[in-house]
């Protein structure tokens, strides 16, 4: 018989060999909790006046995606250029990188992707994310608007409404549009090409913007034949006045501003007194400066009450401007070329008021002369008109975080002030705040009717608000963000290594109280990618796979976006916590 | 081609003829000599396998069997403490249906440290799943290697081929080696039943619960319920090339005996003169090889003893608290049979101590005196005068 | 949507019955990634054997020999020489051992593998005790460590065996100590191992156990990266048992932080804790000096 290896064919031999998956094994029915894409607020963009999504705009920088991330500042805010050199940026403040290390250089971060768009002409991102029959239905119903002021409040109105479908104008007083930005904040703050090329920006867009031409009470009265509403940005035309002796031989700071910025009034040399303390009376010292006028800062309380930006008095003091605390004129004297100050003497008495600034009274008779060939006031400022003061009593009166909407009767027609009449806070961003929300509440009211207003602007809101968000008003994916704000012990801090904070370029003082040239240079785009690297996206998902690449139980994959397999997915919670930055939860397994 | 060889030779020609490809062994007196000719056949390009020197038997045997999984023919070779140390791996490689072939070296387990003949190692793994067959000399330990790789592979069950130490393992004798085209044509190359391959992954070997765990020990022993056959199957293919075959068991001269003496190893060759001598003096008496202990060749035993009245069966071993090994399994396996001779149970030849013709004829002796076999086994030649406390039975 | 250099194809499957959090499973999800699909693991005795699946499921997709508790070393040895002599070069052989397979029952056949250099990959995946039987200690339990065999009053008293440096003393290609909380270096770590065949590399995987550690499940990653920050698991490698190199070198945290989040660990007194601060600092300062180049030994005499 010859060997036949077939021989054991017909016996079986059942032995331990497997190749059978184990995903018949639905392992998710051990879990207790469960976890979850939950994508939260990062703190910096809910103290952002306008909202914008800076976990985001830093992740799109990070990733060296400029214009994308340009896009996601443009759906908030239309002058990333402007406000990167002239924000306060209060987000800077909450970062809570800055809780590691130090916070991440959001305001230069902003002033780098608004040039390059400036610089590379970026497009404007479409309103409705492409929809262009949305675009069109919108435009249909589109309503005509008058804006009073072409300021940061006025133009952002403008911006937003246009961007709603409503056909804009925009009127303003003055030989060159944008307000405080062109006529209050010098050109060492803010370069001119800069702040033309922002608002060239809104024009492309069909803004219509009429200069030399400032509404009028009688523009007003008859303005419902063509209009459906009025924004009224004109913000603080009318400086106050000191009303003390003598207080007429003092020139009015903003004055001053507006005209040296045509080229007028720009003598040198000599020496000069600035009363006040705000952003105002900063600039004024620092134009002074640069014109080579000793300058000396005068106010009546310390300096860490000025309202005026800590940094901006920073630079002052650098460029070698002084600063008088606790003094204030009770008289001046003297002639056009040469004042004399009587300055009296403050004291504190009250540390804690209202405003958090600390109460001064005269302290006797201490005075003291202060010898100054010119003075300035820069002591604050209200409306020019009485038509453009916001009424206080007046009823269906609907007052919101940042603009005031009238639809009294009287007026025939609604009315939203906005900008410097109606902020919490004068800065550019707020103003820029207060044209979206008007922007909000006018086409709400177009839509939907008065009563809608309030519900519609809290479901914009970014984390507790006042901040609102125009993608979540367009229903962009953004509004399915948890308000949930995320702190610093959320975060992972494992994933981030230590890494100090770039610094701009920056002119030295003695070079910078030489010319008007502009003081901060940008990041380069490489150090502006190393820069955004440090921010941790706060809330948000940012791609870095940690989640699918830990799990224990292969559940998680990506199909468009990344899924948890629940018939898996045991609840260990290894994703959560790896999650650096917050974008994920665990919820208890409803049982 | 015949050449005086040893023992352990003989093994290691067969391995070499086998083209076994993997073999691992850790050194164990008298075990040695066969692992020393296969590492020298290596060296001089004489074997191309791979030759694993381990360091214990515990891990040769392990080695093997990750030998055999990757789809190799496989070889080992142990004694004594070395096979005791294999054991869990003794039940692993059946178990998981791998063809490896061991020589095995029946060596004593000490303590006291004992180098010399003993059944004891072998017939301790009897419960372990191996095949085992016992060798009478050189020729046998050669041939018996050969049809052990058939053998193992056609019934996916791993095979022991066991010497007695230095009465085979070191004695040489003229054995007639093969030529490797005769021996390619009786064992052709590995056909792995079952192998690791990346191209189909499947896992062997794992956590195998209640509900399949009987199942797989039942079809191990539906693998050794055919060994018969294809051990006969074997053979045929055997003889028809070498001209050679050994059968399960041999009777010699059984046909009228009325006394059978039983054994396995090179003990056989000295009964086969001691039962000459005996049949010449008109005694009625035969002798039982026993070849294959495990399957345990009930049926073939059964109709071996057809006719005799006494077995008595010399053990060169011991089950402490039972008895001999051999003698257990026969007396097991005649219970039910039809005739059931008595079986004497006699111990004798161990730790190397000689079976002489003088030993075999007072088994003999004994046997035919009593007139039933003890409850106890009898030990037979004890020395008193070595170990005052030992007495025979 | 994904911005990682890692390798993507995963040969693990979902529904295995590994413990939530485990932190072996992770371990051999990142080494498959990196070792392809041209690889044979054989796994003894350990947790690992349970979580392959039980008959007739698995949780591999590459096969899978499993082998007795002991065997690891030799078992792996004996299939590589069965797949070189079947012609395949390509597959690796990787032998996925527990600590206990490891460092103890498996100890001998492993170094009696490693001395022969036998061309395969060891894994030890270190949970650092019997994790598979029920928390009981073994030689890589550390100091200090409370376990179900070292219970109460008996912490365990002796240190961790150093299993990277006995196998340095083999002098073998190469070994590297892994952490589940760094993949990239250790995909890298395997994805080297992969590449030097001939040899023995070896690669010692700190693997967490919230189980038996008395953790969250949650805490798995951090607690193998803290291991890592504070010493008490250095990252290295060593090429030929004599060239060190330090994969991790950053100002340490202090190793109380490692201590005070484990249930494993919660009876020691701040004594004790200084004492294994000082047992981390001493092996750190070894292991630096270890790894600091020198310049080649010349001979005493001049042959």
């Amino acid at each position: 018989m010859t060997y036949d290896p077939e021989i054991m064919t017909e016996t079986p031999m059942r032995i331990s060999r497997s190749n059978i998956s184990t995903e018949i094994n639905k392992t998710g029915s051990w879990r207790f909790v469960r976890p979850g894409y939950d994508e939260k607020t990062a703190p910096c963009s809910s103290v952002c006046p306008a909202g914008e999504d800076i976990a985001r705009i830093e992740m799109l920088v990070g990733q060296g995606m400029f214009p994308a991330a340009w896009e996601t500042i443009l759906r908030e805010n239309p002058f990333p250029a402007v406000c990167g050199r002239v924000c306060f940026h209060p987000c800077e403040g909450v970062c809570n990188r800055g809780q590691m290390d130090s916070p991440v250089g959001i305001h230069h971060l902003e002033r780098v992707i608004g040039d390059m768009a400036i610089e590379n002409a970026y497009a404007v991102p479409h309103p409705f994310y492409g929809d262009e029959v949305e675009a069109n239905r919108r435009a249909t119903h589109g309503k005509n608007i008058a804006i009073a002021g072409a300021g940061p409040a006025g133009l952002s109105a403008a911006y937003f409404l246009a961007r709603l479908g409503h056909a804009c104008d925009v009127f303003d007083a003055d030989s060159e549009p944008g307000g405080v930005l062109r006529w209050g904040i010098p050109w060492y703050r803010l370069p001119e090409d800069t702040l033309k090329a922002e608002i060239s920006r809104i024009v492309d867009m069909g803004v219509n913007i009429y200069c030399r031409k400032p509404v009028t009470g009688e523009f007003l009265a008859g303005a419902a034949t063509s209009y459906d509403a009025v924004f009224l940005g004109c913000g603080h035309g009318r400086s106050l006045h000191m009303g003390i002796p003598g207080a007429d031989k003092v020139q009015d700071g903003l004055k001053y501003l507006h005209d040296i910025r045509r080229g007028k009034n720009t003598r040198t040399g000599g020496t000069a007194a600035v009363i006040g303390g705000g952003n105002t009376a900063v600039d004024v010292a620092r134009s002074l400066i640069r014109l080579g006028v000793d300058t000396v800062i005068v106010y009546r309380r310390r300096r860490q009450d000025m309202p005026a930006f800590e940094h901006e008095i920073e630079m002052a003091l650098a460029e070698g401007v002084r600063l008088m605390e606790l003094v204030t004129p009770v008289r001046i004297d003297g002639d056009d070329d040469r004042l004399s100050l009587t300055l009296q003497q403050m004291r504190i008495t009250d540390m804690e008021t209202a405003g958090g600034r600390c109460r001064v009274v005269p302290d006797g008779g201490r005075t003291r002369i202060l010898k100054v060939d010119r003075a300035y006031s820069a002591i604050g400022a209200e409306p020019l008109e009485s038509w453009s003061r916001p009424p206080e009593q007046q009823p269906d009166l609907l007052k919101m975080s940042h603009c005031t909407l009238s639809t009294h009767p009287v007026s025939r027609l609604p009315l939203v002030f906005g900008g410097d009449l109606t902020v919490p806070v004068k800065s550019v961003t707020d103003a820029v705040a207060s044209g979206k929300q008007a922007a909000m509440m006018l086409d709400t009211l177009f839509r939907e009717g008065k009563t809608g207003i309030p519900e519609r602007i809290a479901q914009c809101q970014v984390g507790g608000g006042p901040a609102l968000s125009m993608e979540i008003y367009l229903s962009g994916s953004r509004k399915f963000r948890n308000p949930t704000i995320v702190p610093y012990t959320a975060i992972n801090t494992d994933y981030f290594p230590p890494a100090d904070r770039a610094v701009p370029p920056m002119t030295s003082p003695s070079e910078r109280r030489a010319s008007f040239e502009e003081i901060e240079g940008g990041y380069s785009p490489e150090t502006a990618v190393k820069e955004a690297a440090r921010c941790f996206n706060c809330g948000i998902c940012n791609d870095c796979d940690n989640c699918r690449l830990y799990c224990p139980e292969v559940a998680i994959h990506i199909d468009g976006t990344r899924c948890i397999n629940l018939d898996y997915c045991k609840g260990c919670g290894i994703c959560v916590v790896e999650c650096p930055r917050n974008a994920m939860s665990l919820e208890e397994e409803k049982s | 081609m015949k050449e005086v060889v040893e023992g352990s030779h003989a093994v290691s020609e067969a391995v070499r003829l086998a083209r076994v490809q993997v073999m691992s062994a850790y050194p164990i007196t008298p075990q040695t000599h066969i692992v020393e000719a296969l590492s020298e056949y290596c060296a001089q390009g004489r074997m191309t396998g791979r030759f694993i020197c381990v360091e214990s038997e515990h891990s040769a045997m392990a080695a093997v069997i990750g030998a055999a999984s990757g789809g190799a023919r496989t070889f080992t070779a142990t004694s004594s403490h070395g096979l005791a140390l294999m054991h869990e791996l003794l039940h692993w490689s059946s178990a998981a249906r791998l063809p490896i072939v061991m020589a095995e070296v029946n060596r004593a387990l000490g303590p006291g440290w004992n180098i010399w003949m003993d059944q004891t190692d072998s017939l301790a793994q009897r419960d372990t799943g191996w095949i085992q067959l016992y060798c009478e000399d050189g020729q046998e330990a050669l041939d018996t290697t050969l049809l052990a790789f058939r053998l193992a592979e056609s019934a996916s069950l791993p095979v022991m081929v066991v010497l007695d130490a230095f009465f085979l393992s070191h004695t040489y004798e003229p054995v007639d080696i093969p030529d490797q085209t005769a021996v390619d044509r009786f064992l052709p190359p590995y056909r792995p039943k079952v192998h690791l391959d990346t191209r189909e992954p499947f896992a062997l070997s794992q956590m195998a619960p209640p509900g399949c765990y009987m199942e797989m020990r039942h079809d191990i022993q539906a693998g050794m319920r055919r060994v018969p056959d294809l051990y006969t199957a074997a053979e045929n293919g055997f003889e028809e090339i070498f001209g050679r075959r050994y059968g399960m068991l041999e009777a010699y001269r059984c046909e009228d005996a009325e006394i059978i003496l039983a054994m396995a190893g090179t003990a056989v060759s000295t009964s086969r003169e001691v039962v000459d001598d005996l049949r010449d003096r008109g005694e009625k008496v035969g002798l039982l090889k026993i070849r294959m202990f495990r399957p345990f060749p009930t049926d073939l035993l059964r109709h071996s003893v057809s006719n005799a009245q006494k077995i008595a069966v010399l053990d060169r071993n011991f089950c402490f608290g039972l008895g001999g090994i051999f003698a257990q399994e026969i007396r097991a396996a005649l219970y039910h049979g039809e005739w059931r001779p008595s079986v004497f149970s006699y111990i004798s030849g161990m730790g190397g101590r000689d079976v002489t013709p003088e030993i075999i004829k007072e088994v003999y002796g004994l046997a035919k005196a009593a007139d039933r076999p003890e409850t106890e086994s009898v030990w037979v030649g004890l020395d008193p005068a070595t170990c005052p406390v030992c007495r025979t039975a | 949507m994904i911005r990682s250099p890692l390798p993507q194809t995963d040969y693990m499957t979902s529904g295995h019955v590994g413990c939530p959090g485990c932190g072996a499973t992770v371990a051999m999800k990142f080494a498959l990634r990196a070792l392809g699909e041209k690889t044979m693991m054989v796994i003894p005795a350990c947790c690992w054997a349970i979580i392959a699946g039980s008959h007739p499921q698995c949780s591999l997709k590459v096969p899978v020999l499993h082998t007795a508790f002991a065997t690891a070393g030799a078992t792996a040895s004996g299939l590589r020489a069965a797949l070189d002599m079947r012609g395949d070069t390509e597959t690796v052989v990787v032998a996925w051992a527990g600590d206990g397979g490891t460092f103890d029952i498996g100890f001998q056949a492993l170094s009696g593998a490693v001395e022969r250099n036998e061309d395969f990959i060891y894994v030890c995946y270190d949970n650092e005790a019997y994790m598979n039987t029920g928390v009981q200690r073994s030689s890589s339990t550390p100091f200090g460590t409370r376990t179900t065999t070292t219970p109460g009053a008996s912490w365990k008293q002796t240190r961790k065996k150093n299993i990277v440096e006995a196998l340095a003393a083999h002098r073998i290609p190469y070994a590297a100590t892994a952490s589940i909380a760094y993949p990239e270096d250790m995909i890298q770590k395997f994805q080297r191992a992969r590449i030097l065949k001939g040899g023995s590399r070896f690669i010692h995987v700190f693997a967490t156990c919230p189980t038996g550690w008395r953790v969250p499940t949650d805490q798995c990653i951090k607690i193998a990266r803290l291991a890592v920050q504070t010493r008490v698991f250095p990252l290295y490698e060593v090429v030929d048992g004599v060239r060190y190199t330090l994969n991790h070198d950053a100002a340490p945290r202090p190793v109380r932080d490692y201590l005070s989040i484990q249930g494993r660990f919660n009876h020691l007194s701040d004594v004790d804790c200084d004492k294994i601060q000082t047992m981390v600092d001493e092996d750190w300062m070894l292991l630096k000096r270890k790894a600091t180049p020198w310049p080649p030994l010349k001979p005493a005499y001049d042959p």
